[in-house]
């Protein structure tokens, strides 16, 4: 998960609708691509999950094996001749709902430890500032492993590690933001005037000032999922053949990669490609829009 | 303050390296103190995972509690968790990591041999993410809004999305069907006509696409620019002092520990995809076997190593730091 120097919680004084107004043109296309992305993403999720789809995943046409993108297959047949495109919409059942899972939780968990980073100072502090070291001292993909070997290759605690491996970059940017917000009148005035802790933290502090953080981190993090499990299923540790998935389309094009048929193996590969793209773009974009200081 | 004088320079100086000394024993323990929170995670893991081995033990026998109780004392088993966790511990201290269950060979001995590889791969692949990012941090710094750092930018990000497998697909076909450069694809074949090529193509492949070229660039490009605007640059700028000599501690030595620090984990975990890809015979195939045949003792050294591995690449951002800015080790 990426961390942003200006962590420390800069909310402008201006308003957010002229941080809109002020956007560069480069960051605007950002959020545009990523958007498109996004709605592309979700609406083949749900023609997936619905069964709409241009193709029978599972028919096999023999006399089309490996084709490139034609008239029949829009987007052309793997090495059993199995419509493309299909494959493709149904491969996001993979890391849809496994990747909502590994964002809530990090939201979750590094959401609760940043408060208490944020809003304890000394040992409780100082014990997340821990717990982050140590989690961030496991490679991922070496930890998912060890989850792997112990438990089962089962996506979901995958992503529950995924989860959690990501949320101290949450926890350290809502404390950082915390320790500015306190110093903030309108937080004073909120304790002065008798609110409680709770409802300070949930809708001052994370409702109405760092919303625009958890959805770029939750947009990050939806990146860092479909790049896991892409992985791991390239691995073998994801979802099986015939059961589509972009990382098992991509290990099954392989084969035929090396005999000059690119297309099996790169159709998934750029569709990776182009939606990790719009996911980080789609961050950052909105991060230079929403969070930076240095916006003109 | 009184002429400082020879005297009073000694001694600042002095103070200042003590500071840096206090700052490296500190950072010392904070690493002994997260290797051990390491075990413990791993160690529960292990502990969680279903199955033991003395149900398989005692497997057809219908054992009550007493008769497990019996055989882990008959056996010298600790019966608390803490108990066999100082076991393991103990065990691991002395080098013994235990032995494979698949091979039946001591693990410790298979990370020593396999390590190395691994060490050139991620070590190699972090150079090359650093050869790639740093021109450009340097570039879009210098021009940030000229059409060619744009597009430099847009290139960058279009690198960090590449999925690292099939990056490695294109590099083999390229380089053995259309350029002929090796004859056969084989880590362990005798050493062949550009043998040395061989060995860096895994390298190039991981430092192009292991995902932070974006990330390393922009770090580096935020951290300059911000310290090109401090008061002490303009300063030297005024008075024609070499104005890189001044910028490079901060704007350029720290960024770079900082992130060869915090990107070691993701090399590491992309060495696991690309090792695979080029049948690289290092500690991630090992990690990918174990995990395939539930070797926990294989895969339990690795993450062990690794995450050893990162602490010392954490370690050592630490000491610069402190050799840098002294002033940090008085916070």
């Amino acid at each position: 998960m990426r961390r942003y120097r200006q962590a420390a919680g800069e909310v402008g004084e201006r308003r957010e609708r002229s941080r809109w107004r002020a956007a560069t043109t480069a960051d605007l296309a950002a959020v545009g691509y990523g958007l498109l992305v996004v709605a592309l993403v979700v609406i083949s999720y749900a023609l997936g999950a619905v069964g709409w789809l241009p193709d029978d995943p599972a028919r096999m046409d023999m006399a089309r094996l490996n084709a490139p993108p034609g008239p029949g297959h829009a987007l052309g047949t793997d090495f059993l001749g199995r419509d493309m495109l299909s494959r493709l919409i149904v491969g996001i059942q993979a890391y849809f709902l496994p990747g909502l899972l590994a964002v809530a939780t990090s939201l979750a968990l590094g959401a609760t430890l940043g408060v208490v980073a944020g809003y304890r100072d000394g040992r409780a502090e100082a014990l997340v500032t821990y717990l982050s070291n140590l989690v961030d001292s496991f490679p991922r993909l070496v930890l998912i492993l060890l989850v792997i070997a112990a438990f089962r290759a089962d996506i979901y605690y995958v992503m529950l590690v995924v989860g959690i491996t990501g949320a101290p970059a949450i926890a350290s940017l809502i404390a950082g933001k915390i320790q500015f917000l306190r110093t903030k009148s309108f937080i004073e005035a909120a304790h002065v005037l008798g609110l409680s802790t709770r409802v300070i933290v949930v809708k001052h502090i994370l409702w109405y000032n760092c919303a625009p953080l958890l959805i770029i981190q939750a947009t990050l993090g939806m990146g860092e999922a479909i790049l896991v499990e892409t992985s791991l299923s390239y691995l073998g540790f994801g979802v099986q053949e015939p059961t589509p998935s972009w990382g098992n389309m991509v290990q099954a094009g392989a084969n035929y990669f090396f005999h000059g048929k690119f297309w099996p193996s790169t159709a998934p590969a750029l569709a990776i490609l182009g939606t990790i793209l719009g996911f980080h773009l789609l961050g950052d974009g909105l991060n230079n829009i929403l969070e930076s200081k240095s916006a003109p | 303050m009184v002429h400082p004088g020879r005297g009073a320079k000694v001694t600042t100086k002095l103070a200042a390296f003590r500071r840096v000394g206090v700052m490296v024993v500190r950072e010392l323990a904070l690493t002994a103190l997260l290797l051990l929170g390491v075990s413990l995670v791993v160690f529960v893991i292990l502990h969680l995972s279903p199955g033991d081995p003395f149900s398989v033990l005692l497997e057809g026998q219908a054992p009550g509690q007493a008769a497990r109780a019996s055989v882990r004392e008959a056996l010298g088993v600790p019966t608390t968790w803490y108990g066999r966790y100082l076991a393991w511990l103990g065990n691991m201290a002395h080098g013994n990591l235990g032995t494979s269950i698949r091979t039946g060979v001591p693990v410790a001995g298979e990370i020593v041999r396999a390590g190395p590889n691994t060490l050139y791969l991620t070590l190699g692949s972090l150079l090359v993410t650093l050869l790639l990012a740093v021109p450009l941090a340097l570039y879009s710094a210098w021009r940030r809004s000229g059409a060619l750092a744009r597009a430099l930018t847009l290139a960058v990000y279009l690198i960090s999305a590449v999925p690292v497998f099939w990056l490695g697909y294109v590099v083999i076909y390229l380089c053995i069907h259309r350029f002929g450069l090796f004859p056969l694809l084989s880590a362990t074949a005798e050493p062949q006509r550009h043998g040395w090529l061989y060995i860096l193509l895994p390298i190039i492949v991981l430092g192009v696409a292991n995902g932070t070229v974006s990330e390393v660039t922009r770090h580096l490009r935020e951290e300059l620019g911000r310290v090109m605007a401090e008061d002490y640059i303009r300063t030297a700028r005024a008075k024609g002092a070499p104005v890189w000599r001044h910028a490079f501690k901060e704007g350029f030595l720290l960024p770079m520990t900082e992130m060869i620090a915090a990107k070691m984990p993701f090399v590491l975990g992309g060495a696991v995809i690309v090792e695979q890809v080029f049948n690289w015979p290092g500690l991630g195939r090992m990690a990918w076997q174990a995990a395939q045949d539930r070797d926990f003792p294989v895969i339990m050294g690795i993450t062990i190593v690794a995450a050893a591995f990162v602490r010392l690449a954490s370690l050592l951002r630490g000491v610069i730091y402190a050799g840098v800015n002294p002033r940090t080790a008085t916070e």
